[in-house]
């Protein structure tokens, strides 16, 4: 089919926020049963041009093509009419409804009684056709978020979706969901429909797409077949310069223990799960990487060790201090940071300021002294590289690489020897990434023992000395760095028996 | 065409006050409507409201009379919305103030010197009102028990326990001389606040002020204040940061109830001079959850919002008798206090969103997330 126009079109699509140009004359094609990569670091405008293409925003100037025709969409039920459906980074769920009621939900084809057997039915069918397997009874809210971003594609299915735009869907998902979700994505290509897969992650774009639109600071810079790219081209084009992500490990012989975890079991709270016999120690000078799926115990081990929950036996001690179930404090007394996983909401008070925030875990006089938090907000902005306002922009305004930052400048500012750092560059782009694991690197030279609990094993096999595995609490493999084999931690992130040593 | 709703990217201060002011002033145009309807000129109505609240010496002393108890109970309100706490009990903390101040003026202060008596008297109102929500706020920290649904119910205990101790029993607070209308027993002189000559406004104004800049110390100054903002915007950061959830809540509502406390003993001691129920059952409680939502929760706010709506309860006192008033009704004045939140809810929408029209199909109103922007509107 030579001469079928795309399925959807951008022309010289431009959208300005106040303060902001978030789309400078973008130009994107995607053909009929292609999967069309946009990768670009966070702020380049890829959310941006995607909600115009689906209908949320209009652009200022341009304008969009569906099927070679002019698309003129008012709102997202416009663009879905036309087949243009898109599943944000934010699901758009009904906890308490149904899956196949959340489907219905907003379709105005729905007669006025709803028929929830119906649709039932069609879920069914359509998960089987797509490999999205999801109970079409099941409670939204009893759903883990990788079966959610499946109701939200099935959703988009149901009403008729030939264009299905994908802003970051990978974020939330395990590797092997992950997984499914491109044998998803080649199923609907197979049947002719398109997919827009928004990632900053290289090798996701490399693996799934066959073509790829690189946008930097509201410009398309490089389109190219996905076949004849490589990672470093695509850096290249993404960030506008080199970008090294290459192995980290000291050098040097590791010191002495600096925090030391004996035989820790601790009940699971909430949603956590509860820790199984943990031991393990980090020297001076040493990452320990802590791999495993996200939901093994990460979340438990973290807190019980950073003194915000109480272990039902076992020991804690941080540079020969015990600080068992002491609370957070004490922890930090001891020479301890922590930089959660949940940066804002945990890490940061999302509505106060960063020189607020600064303070979050340090000593506070009974008077708070603004103008000694003003000048040190200002020092942290300097060094740490963040972009914002001011010291007194409210953290939540902030993008996830200088929320991080933000956080790491705090925890690393009273020259902490313990770090305990939990998916340090979660949902950050290349550029916040490196920054990143550089200033950790720096920390372990600079003789700090650092743990470092990740979902990301890419991540954890280029930082850590030594690997663990975690499953379901317990630790169940360990390696040193350079010995580490993805199969076999791989395996042993499965729970597999023969991953273990 | 169509006019549509956009948000807006961030709230400006400036929008804050102006949405304010112009919530005001929709309110004095519904309530011309009414006016109109009931065949009175609003203009005329208004100017004598206006007149009657702050244009003479008597009227202005008499306003800042009734905002002496909206002060303190707008404080109690704005105290907890800090913390996203809601604590609709100020009514029955006022009540059971009162009922403190008055048994400590009666049974201890006769014969003390008239400073001692008054800070007794101050006291035993704010241990009254904090003893009155320290139940809700031992559930609310520990069970996490609805603030909200305990604090209300208990206004009517309060309330019901007052009367009884007045009108259904000999009880120590009743004047057994007293025997046609059941009264309160006047308090001994020694327990009188001061006022300014011949006026109504009393010691309690200077400690309704004081509070005022103390709660303003507290929150933007002090480490229990940016304790209370932790936990207040994100629980999870309160325990990561090692601040102690629980506790926050319960300090957090004690000083809301005492702060209650107080305006029920500043009635006591500085204008009733005796429990009397039927004077302090006029929702100053409720009206200080008005006077909070109004002022955003801030200190300084509270102060002025509350002497204008204690000018309209005066003004809409002084209408019924005043011979310009034209025997218009006193419910006048509390309609247009009630029209004023309304607007002030309302207009809360205008601060996150703006209004755009525009040509084309029609569009959804897209919301980023799920809190509603009048649910929004009592938030700090």
């Amino acid at each position: 089919m030579p001469d079928m126009p795309p399925a959807v079109e951008a022309r010289s699509v431009s959208k300005a926020f106040p303060g902001v140009i978030a789309n400078a004359g973008v130009d994107l094609s995607v053909a009929r049963g292609e999967v069309h990569a946009i990768l670009g670091e966070n702020g380049a405008g890829k959310s941006t041009l995607a909600s115009i293409l689906a209908g949320l925003y209009r652009p200022d100037e341009g304008e969009v093509r569906v099927n070679g025709e002019p698309a003129n969409f008012g709102s997202p039920r416009d663009a879905l009419a036309r087949g243009v459906g898109m599943v944000y980074q934010h699901f758009r769920l009904v906890e308490r409804f149904s899956v196949a009621e959340n489907v219905l939900l907003g379709d105005p084809r729905q007669p006025i009684l709803l028929s929830t057997r119906r649709a039932e039915k069609t879920v069914t069918e359509l998960g089987e056709r797509y490999g999205l397997p999801v109970d079409p009874r099941a409670r939204i809210g009893d759903l883990s978020v990788g079966e959610q971003q499946r109701v939200e594609i099935v959703k988009m299915l149901y009403r008729g979706a030939d264009v299905l735009i994908l802003d970051e869907p990978t974020a939330v998902l395990t590797p092997q969901e992950s997984e499914n979700l491109f044998e998803t994505v080649n199923a609907m290509t197979a049947e002719g429909k398109s997919v827009i897969f928004i990632s900053h992650k290289l090798s996701e774009v490399l693996a799934v797409s066959h073509h790829v639109t690189v946008m930097r600071d509201a410009h398309v810079v490089a389109r190219a077949e996905t076949a004849s790219s490589n990672r470093r081209s695509l850096a290249r084009a993404m960030v506008g310069r080199d970008v090294d992500l290459s192995v980290q490990r000291a050098g040097e012989a590791p010191g002495e223990p600096l925090l030391e975890l004996e035989a820790l079991n601790a009940a699971g709270e909430g949603d956590t799960v509860p820790l199984r016999d943990v031991s393990l120690t980090v020297r001076a000078g040493e990452v320990v990487g802590v791999a495993g799926v996200s939901g093994n115990g990460q979340r438990s081990l973290a807190e019980v060790a950073a003194g915000m929950r109480t272990p039902s036996s076992g020991r804690v001690v941080v540079r020969g201090v015990e600080t068992t179930g002491k609370g957070p404090r004490a922890a930090r007394r001891a020479g301890l940071a922590y930089v959660p996983e949940d940066r804002l909401g945990t890490g940061l008070a999302p509505s106060l300021s960063i020189s607020e925030n600064l303070l979050l875990t340090h000593p506070r006089p009974f008077f708070l002294k603004r103008k000694e938090m003003d000048s040190t907000a200002r020092e942290a902005i300097e060094q740490f590289e963040i972009r914002a306002p001011g010291p007194d922009a409210a953290t939540r305004g902030l993008s996830g690489g200088n929320a991080q930052k933000a956080l790491l400048a705090r925890e690393l500012s009273d020259g902490p020897e313990v770090i305990i750092v939990a998916s340090p560059t979660r949902g950050l782009d290349v550029g916040a990434t490196q920054a990143v694991r550089e200033i950790l690197d720096k920390r372990r030279r600079a003789g700090c023992a650092i743990l470092l609990i990740s979902e990301d094993l890419d991540e954890v096999r280029s930082l850590s000395d030594r690997i663990l595995v975690l499953y379901e609490g317990r630790i169940v493999h360990e390696t040193s760095g350079e010995d580490a084999n993805v199969e076999d931690l791989g395996l042993a992130m499965a729970g597999s028996e023969t991953g273990g040593n | 065409m169509r006019i549509h709703l956009e948000r807006r990217l961030e709230a400006r201060r400036g929008h804050r006050a102006l949405v304010t002011v112009l919530s005001v002033v929709a309110a004095l145009l519904l309530g011309a409507v009414f006016l109109v309807l009931t065949g009175r000129s609003p203009i005329a109505v208004y100017t004598e409201m206006f007149r009657a609240a702050f244009l003479s010496f008597f009227g202005i002393t008499d306003s800042l009379a009734v905002a002496i108890p909206l002060i303190l109970t707008g404080l109690a309100a704005a105290v907890a919305f800090r913390m996203q706490l809601y604590n609709i009990g100020a009514e029955g903390q006022l009540y059971v103030g009162a009922i403190f101040a008055s048994w400590a003026a009666l049974a201890l202060t006769p014969g003390m010197p008239n400073p001692v008596a008054i800070i007794i008297v101050f006291v035993f109102g704010a241990l009254g009102g904090g003893l009155w929500i320290l139940a809700p706020a031992i559930a609310r920290a520990w069970l996490g028990t609805s603030e909200i649904i305990t604090t209300l119910l208990l206004n009517f205990v309060a309330l019901y326990l007052m009367r009884y101790l007045i009108y259904g029993s000999a009880s120590f607070w009743r004047d057994p001389t007293s025997t046609n209308f059941p009264q309160g027993k006047p308090i001994p002189e020694e327990a009188f606040l001061p006022v300014i000559t011949s006026t109504r406004v009393h010691l309690g104004l200077a400690v309704a002020l004081l509070a005022a800049v103390l709660l303003w110390v507290l929150f933007s100054r002090t480490r229990f204040g940016y304790d209370v903002r932790v936990v207040g915007d994100s629980p999870g950061a309160a325990r990561y940061a090692g601040i102690s959830v629980p506790r926050t809540v319960i300090i957090i509502m004690l000083i809301s109830g005492a702060l209650a406390g107080l305006a029920g003993a500043g009635e006591v001691a500085g204008i009733a001079h005796t429990l009397d129920p039927n004077g302090l059952a006029v929702n100053f409680g409720y009206t200080g959850i008005i006077v909070a939502a109004l002022a955003r929760s801030n200190p300084f706010g509270v102060v002025a919002v509350a002497i204008l709506l204690g000018g309209l309860q005066n003004a809409g006192t002084a209408l019924q008798s005043i011979p310009g008033g034209g025997g218009v009704p006193v419910e006048v004045s509390y309609m247009l206090q009630g029209a004023i939140l309304l607007c002030a809810l309302a207009g809360e929408l205008f601060i996150r969103y703006r209004l755009r029209v525009r040509r084309g199909l029609p569009d959804e109103l897209v919301e980023d997330d799920n809190r509603s922007a009048v649910a929004e509107g009592t938030k700090p």
